[in-house]
């Protein structure tokens, strides 16, 4: 593994308590993905194989509406987690797509090793209480914004905490995960209100 | 085409009445042939009895149906392979199609309404399965399978690799003949209401069988 990659995933796995041969092991487990813009990784309806770790790009995961239209749930980018949770957990499918909005890059760790790690390592429990008790919490506050908040005032909370990288995707993505039409959104941006 | 459309029993005012629009996304084509083919993966485990068996005299077994739809894809893989070598590179994400109102009318004569299959039609012969009905083993039953599976899965290819691509110049020929012609996301929502229909048709046999079993 390229000495970037094995930083990113060794910082996201910071608080993971294992021995020099056991991080050696952990990290043989992890495997390299590359995705091309606008290639579906996961596909709705299909099974999520893996758990993954963003190295370079931004991927949407995102629902489509009755008419089609894409409903986003969440954007991935580098040194966060990606994939399908519900369809990965579960080992059912889902009606969640995720999709590389720009060139991606992505580490994989499939379900098998995922459980092997659970069974072996009281520490990866450790991690995992931590991490889905972080991902519930993220959830949960931005159920409050969208429900609470203006148009105006969700796109200045978003705007503030967002990457970078995320500002430079197709407006539309942007749009639908603040709940607003793209026009909106371009009027918004356009005012420079953050 | 409205003389095609009076002798499958369309009225003229049912014809012109819904003019909605239809516009298709490559997304959406993939979630619901990913619902077909998880619904065709559960038929395998189904004994070879269930899958053979005709309930009810002058209709299909369910692998009488899946063999139509083996069929029914064959005039359409070869054309979707040239016509997407044939196409051009698109650098910018697919905006939904629209399908135009003739073919939308095609698509929309396959669309089964819920759980119920309207515009009920006679197969055309080309595309009969015409299985042996007294000789139909389990491996029989299994190179059908493996069929279904191959040719749809060539579908889902075909809709993936067609994302990214200008699909807005070349026109295949339908399975019905040169009456038909479709620009490619016409022809995969075709394919996929064909599809979606011969499910329901499938339940219906299954529901058949669960009455007489009891």
């Amino acid at each position: 593994m390229e000495v970037e990659a094995s930083l990113i995933l060794k910082s996201f796995f910071s608080n993971l308590d294992l021995s020099k041969d056991e991080e050696q092991h952990f990290t043989s487990l992890w495997t390299l993905k590359s995705f091309d813009q606008y290639d579906i990784i996961t596909e709705a309806e299909s099974i999520e194989r893996n758990f993954y770790i963003v190295l370079e790009g931004v991927q949407a995961i995102y629902v489509l509406n009755e008419k089609g239209e894409k409903v986003v749930l969440g954007f991935s980018y580098a040194g966060s987690p990606s994939g399908v949770f519900d369809s990965f957990v579960r080992g059912e499918p889902s009606k969640i797509f995720l999709e590389a909005l720009k060139p991606s890059k992505l580490l994989a760790l499939c379900k098998q090793d995922y459980d092997e790690m659970f069974k072996n390592h009281l520490s990866f429990y450790k991690w995992g209480h931590l991490f889905f008790q972080d991902v519930l919490f993220g959830r949960l506050s931005r159920e409050v914004e969208i429900l609470t908040l203006t148009a105006e005032q969700r796109f200045v909370a978003f705007m503030k905490r967002c990457p970078e990288e995320l500002k430079v995707i197709p407006q539309k993505y942007l749009a639908s995960y603040l709940n607003m039409k793209p026009e909106t959104f371009s009027r918004l941006r356009a005012a420079n209100v953050y | 085409m409205l003389d095609y459309l009076k002798i499958c029993g369309f009225k003229s005012t049912t014809i012109f009445k819904r003019m909605a629009k239809l516009f298709l996304t490559p997304e959406n084509q993939i979630q619901r042939l990913n619902i077909v083919l998880n619904n065709v993966v559960s038929l395998q485990e189904l004994d070879t009895d269930m899958l053979t068996n005709v309930s009810v005299p002058d209709t299909w077994s369910i692998i009488e149906v899946l063999a139509h739809l083996n069929i029914a894809y064959g005039p359409y893989r070869n054309q979707l392979d040239e016509a997407i070598s044939k196409m051009t590179d698109s650098n910018e994400e697919q905006k939904p199609f629209r399908a135009r109102t003739w073919q939308k009318m095609m698509i929309e004569m396959q669309r089964p309404k819920g759980t119920r299959r309207k515009w009920k039609m006679k197969t055309m012969k080309r595309f009969e399965p015409l299985l042996d009905r007294k000789n139909i083993g389990k491996e029989k039953v299994e190179d059908i399978f493996r069929e279904f599976f191959e040719l749809h899965c060539h579908l889902k290819h075909s809709i993936l690799k067609s994302r990214n691509k200008d699909i807005s110049k070349i026109k295949i020929t339908s399975g019905i003949g040169p009456i038909v012609k479709f620009y490619l996301p016409e022809s995969f929502e075709f394919l996929l209401c064909h599809l979606e229909r011969h499910m329901v048709q499938i339940d219906e046999i299954l529901n058949q069988q669960k009455v007489l079993t009891q």
